[in-house]
């Protein structure tokens, strides 16, 4: 920008100077000199300018770090009578619609590929992820399924590029996925505090494996902490779903990407090892989605060109105003989406808890001990956060003890402990078979713990 | 149409001179640097499209002047984060600008990876070789003997060397268009402005991805005045981090893009959904137990098959209209070790897939027996393959211990491989779970694209039926 042939004159805006000198070199005519009155609008020393010798070649202009300090006469008018626009209004949002589809066979599905199934069915068309044991199928599902539907399959450099990508496709307000496992979904967290912050929505399949550390690839709950309480650092919490059938793989997987954009948040699908590779009958759902547009999305086009999608909120008290709109989702959320599968529960003195695939053991062992006259009933949450104790609550007059079975030091314990703590609710006895390392709980176990516990409170 | 706000209305709500003003200190390059990019996006006519992608560091605040859609990324994040928009809509122009210790320390593999993904972005690197809103501490781009904060004597060896990232992106395949600029005099400056251009109009005509290095003063942590900070610029820094060109190839350019297609039947294709035979609900011909409910282990070597066997019986069960789950588990060796298989169907729901006890066995060879065949149930089946285990052991009474030449048969059909399907025909005919022809229409089915191999395998399921009639 050589802007040698004549043109008018600059114009120094006075309380925009910020007396940086950069401006005073390049002038060849001399015209421009360091100042020696401090501004009382900036509390700057502005530059001084004497234009008679100046030739109007704007070198002093493209010098100027400050957009609106130095600059051509029709901007200096322009930017004077500039007033406060009024309040962006993004567009409104391009509503999602659902298509009917007709009944078709039901397919055999191991896990992570009904959860990619389910994906695409909810009008998923991009992917993002690394590679982890015992998650890839998932992905490597995705990777031969989306191009024949126009979508994009992206590995990425790692799980921290993952949820990054993540981050940008769903600010553009398109929905987005990924298959990981504990450690990945560690790496994740800081980035899905950011989702979190800046309400981008996006789904987190995590098929959990043994821990700490690199543990084993064998199935362990070992992410349900971290899923409902550790979601990167803040205020953060998002819809965790816990499916225990490869039918619920894919139907919750689609009911997250549905959550994802309702409440404008990821959504964390835990599934475990063993999930993963079970293969079962799975229905196909009666209707597709085909993604809207939100009116938030930063897609990069006219309408919705002064939308941000954005974490940082420099003053205390916007930040805090932003938290309490996330704490009042956060309750929204709670108050609407708890869901949980009682079987049994009707007359069930002996309550068990679990989800994932120790839920399915567990049901076997109700059945059983069904059989021995033991009144027993599993309470299964599908959504472990919000906790289910809506669903809880009125089971805990008749029952006298819950038994909960996990595959993890006592994480579903925890928030099952939490949630009656407080409903204000402490139930009578709870004990657990807990089991660790890749290893599940077993019929057996089940039913002898349940079986003294049983015994017990009868007395 | 200006791509710069004419009031910043993000900084501090365009309260008193901040609505014209930007946060950065006096004389600091980033202000020039951003100018550039403002008035390439003018130039280019692409404000509608565009996606500025911020930064943590001092260009944090970029989306207070750049009126176009804006995303903050976290530190080091925003290439992977640009690419999310692009591949979300590559239509859009996204810019990821970006400072030395966001793209150069803790980014560096979102924008290695990024360039050499080559996808159509636009990065602007500013590298002032010091932390700018932390305080001054040493960057990756720090000069040897540079004082910062935390290298108050100076950079030492032991603290690395300065990253040449201009010269790191130009040595890779895929991107485009490389160039290290300044701003330190009129010249450097008219030169800046046109590579930012450039750099922007390569991704507008889909070329690929190009990156500008800007070298940018930071007076403040330098402890400088703006005009010494430039002069630093020029003689201490430019030695280290020459000027120039770096690469500018000609490339195919990238698309068309996939357009996402949301067709029901296209999508019901790709997940490899059928319709319902006849229209109708299958009908439901099968003989469980009153319990409901049958367990099935199936084990062997890797190789054997079992798990495919297992998927058959599966399937089979689920077009007979029952539920049916099937958990694989392997040894630990992942070639040729064992491979068991627990398969369980049910009448209604499977509760629990685990087949610890199963109903019937399929033991494909004699450690299989040996682990599985004490778990049986009582009254159940343990079928092996006499062609492999000599001596069976001795199990509960009640088990129906059944050997049969599985090997053998699936040899004479000259086809060992088959020998999984010899041995559901065999457990067809020993349990009746299903009626033979369930089973047939599943195999060929399942063989639908390797038609040639239908008939070995019917033959197999039919052979292996016969056997255990006449054993
Ligand atoms: S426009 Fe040129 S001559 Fe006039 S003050 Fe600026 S640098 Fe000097
Ligand atoms: S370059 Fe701009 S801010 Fe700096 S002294 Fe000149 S007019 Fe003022
Ligand atoms: S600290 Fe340095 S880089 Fe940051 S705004 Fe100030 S001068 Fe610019």
């Amino acid at each position: 920008m050589a802007r040698m042939e004549a043109r008018p004159k600059p114009v120094l805006r006075e309380d925009w100077c910020k007396g940086c000198g950069r401006c005073v070199e390049v002038c060849a005519r001399s015209c421009i000199a360091p100042g020696e009155q401090v501004n009382p609008g900036s509390g700057l020393v502005p530059i001084s300018l004497r234009l008679d010798d100046c030739n109007g070649c704007g070198l002093c202009v493209d010098a100027c770090p400050e957009p609106y300090a130095l600059v051509a006469a029709g901007l200096a008018g322009r930017l004077a009578a500039a007033r406060p626009p009024a309040p962006w209004a993004p567009p409104p949002e391009v509503p999602a619609e659902r298509v009917p589809v007709p009944e078709r066979r039901p397919l055999v599905l191991k896990g992570t590929h009904a959860s990619a199934v389910g994906a695409l069915l909810a009008g998923c068309r991009h992917f993002f992820g690394y590679p982890i044991t015992p998650s890839t199928e998932g992905a490597e599902l995705m990777a031969k399924l989306l191009p024949a539907l126009g979508g994009t399959f992206l590995q990425a450099a790692s799980e921290v590029a993952t949820v990054n990508h993540m981050y940008g496709c769903g600010g553009a307000g398109r929905p987005s996925m990924t298959f990981t496992s504990s450690p990945g979904f560690s790496l994740m967290l800081e980035g899905i505090s950011y989702m979190i912050g800046a309400e981008v929505p996006g789904v987190f399949v995590d098929v959990m494996r043994a821990g700490p550390g690199l543990g084993n690839i064998g199935p362990e709950q070992s992410d349900l902490k971290l899923a409902c309480r550790g979601l990167g650092h803040g205020n953060t919490h998002a819809p965790v779903l816990a499916p225990a059938t490869p039918q619920e793989m894919l139907d919750f997987t689609a009911l997250a990407f549905e959550l994802a954009f309702r409440y404008r948040t990821p959504v964390v699908v835990l599934a475990d090892g063993h999930l993963g590779q079970m293969t079962g009958k799975v229905s196909l759902p009666r209707e597709l989605a085909r993604p809207g547009l939100p009116s938030w999305a930063v897609p990069g086009d006219a309408a919705h060109r002064g939308n941000l999608v954005c974490s940082l909120l420099l003053e205390e008290a916007q930040q805090e105003r932003h938290n309490l709109a996330l704490l009042e989702k956060y309750a929204r959320v709670t108050a609407a989406e708890q869901r949980a599968e009682l079987f049994r529960c009707d007359d069930a003195e002996l309550v068990l808890v679990a989800c994932n695939s120790p839920a399915r053991t567990a049901k076997g062992a109700v059945q059983a001990l069904r059989a021995e006259g033991i009144r027993a009933g599993l309470f299964r949450p599908q959504t472990v956060w919000p906790f289910p104790i809506r669903h809880l609550a009125p089971l805990l007059g008749r029952a006298r003890a819950i038994l909960v079975v996990e595959a993890s030091d006592g994480q579903l314990e925890d928030e099952l402990r939490l949630a009656l703590s407080h409903a204000g609710r402490a139930p009578g006895e709870i004990r657990h078979v807990r089991r660790l390392g890749g290893v599940l709980p077993a019929e057996g176990e089940i039913l002898a713990a349940a079986r003294s516990l049983s015994a017990e409170v009868r007395q | 149409m200006s791509a710069l706000y004419e009031r910043f209305e993000r900084h501090d709500h365009g309260r008193g001179l901040k609505a014209q003003a930007t946060h950065y200190c006096p004389g600091c390059g980033h202000g020039l640097a951003q100018q550039y990019l403002a008035q390439a996006i003018e130039k280019l006519g692409v404000q509608d499209r565009t996606v500025a992608v911020s930064p943590v560091g001092c260009a944090v605040l970029l989306y207070y002047y750049l009126d176009v859609g804006n995303t903050q990324a976290a530190h080091g994040r925003a290439p992977a984060v640009a690419l999310g928009h692009k591949l979300a809509h590559p239509e859009s122009v996204v810019v990821s600008y970006q400072g030395d210790g966001d793209l150069a320390s803790i980014g560096l593999t979102e924008i290695l990876h990024a360039a050499q993904l080559g996808i159509p972005l636009t990065v602007i690197f500013a590298n002032n070789a010091v932390y700018g809103m932390t305080g001054g501490q040493l960057a990756p781009t720090t000069l040897l003997g540079q004082q910062t904060t935390t290298s108050p004597r100076g950079r030492g060896r032991e603290m690395g060397q300065p990253l040449r990232m201009a010269e790191l992106i130009a040595q890779l395949e895929a991107p485009v268009y490389v160039e290290r600029v300044a701003l330190y005099d009129a010249k450097q400056r008219v030169r800046a402005a046109k590579a930012i251009e450039k750099a922007l109009r390569l991704q507008v005509e889909g070329a690929g991805f190009s990156f500008v290095e800007v070298l940018t003063e930071c007076p403040t942590h330098l402890g400088l005045s703006p005009v010494e900070a430039e002069r630093w610029v020029k003689e201490r820094m430019t030695p280290v981090f020459p000027l120039g060109v770096k690469k500018d190839v000609a490339a195919t350019p990238w698309g068309p893009w996939p357009e996402p297609s949301f067709d029901p039947e296209a999508v019901l294709a790709a997940v490899g959904a059928e319709p319902l035979a006849d229209g109708a609900a299958p009908a439901r011909v099968h003989a469980l137990p009153p319990a409901g409910e049958l367990g099935f282990k199936l084990a062997g070597a890797g190789g054997d098959g079992a798990q495919t066997a297992a998927l058959l019986l599966v399937r089979a069960a689920i077009d007979a209209g029952l539920d049916a789950t099937h958990i694989p588990s392997y040894g630990p060796e992942s070639r040729g070790g064992t491979s068991y298989a627990d398969v369980r169907i049910a009448d209604g729901q499977v509760l629990s897939p685990d087949a610890s006890a199963p109903d019937a066995l399929v033991a494909f060879n004699a450690p299989s027996l040996a682990r599985f065949g004490p778990a049986v149930r009582p009254g159940g089946l343990a079928l092996y393959d006499g062609s492999v285990i000599a001596a069976a052991p001795a199990l509960d009474p009640s088990v129906r211990l059944t050997g049969l030449p599985i090997t053998g048969i699936a040899r004479e059909l000259g086809q060992p491989l088959v020998k999984n399907v010899v041995a559901l025909g065999a457990l067809q005919a020993l349990t009746g779970i299903f009626p033979e022809e369930r089973f047939l229409s599943t195999i060929r089915e399942a063989l639908r694209k390797r038609p040639a191999l239908v008939e070995v395998n019917a033959e197999a399921f039919r052979r292996g039926a016969r056997a255990a009639r006449e054993a």
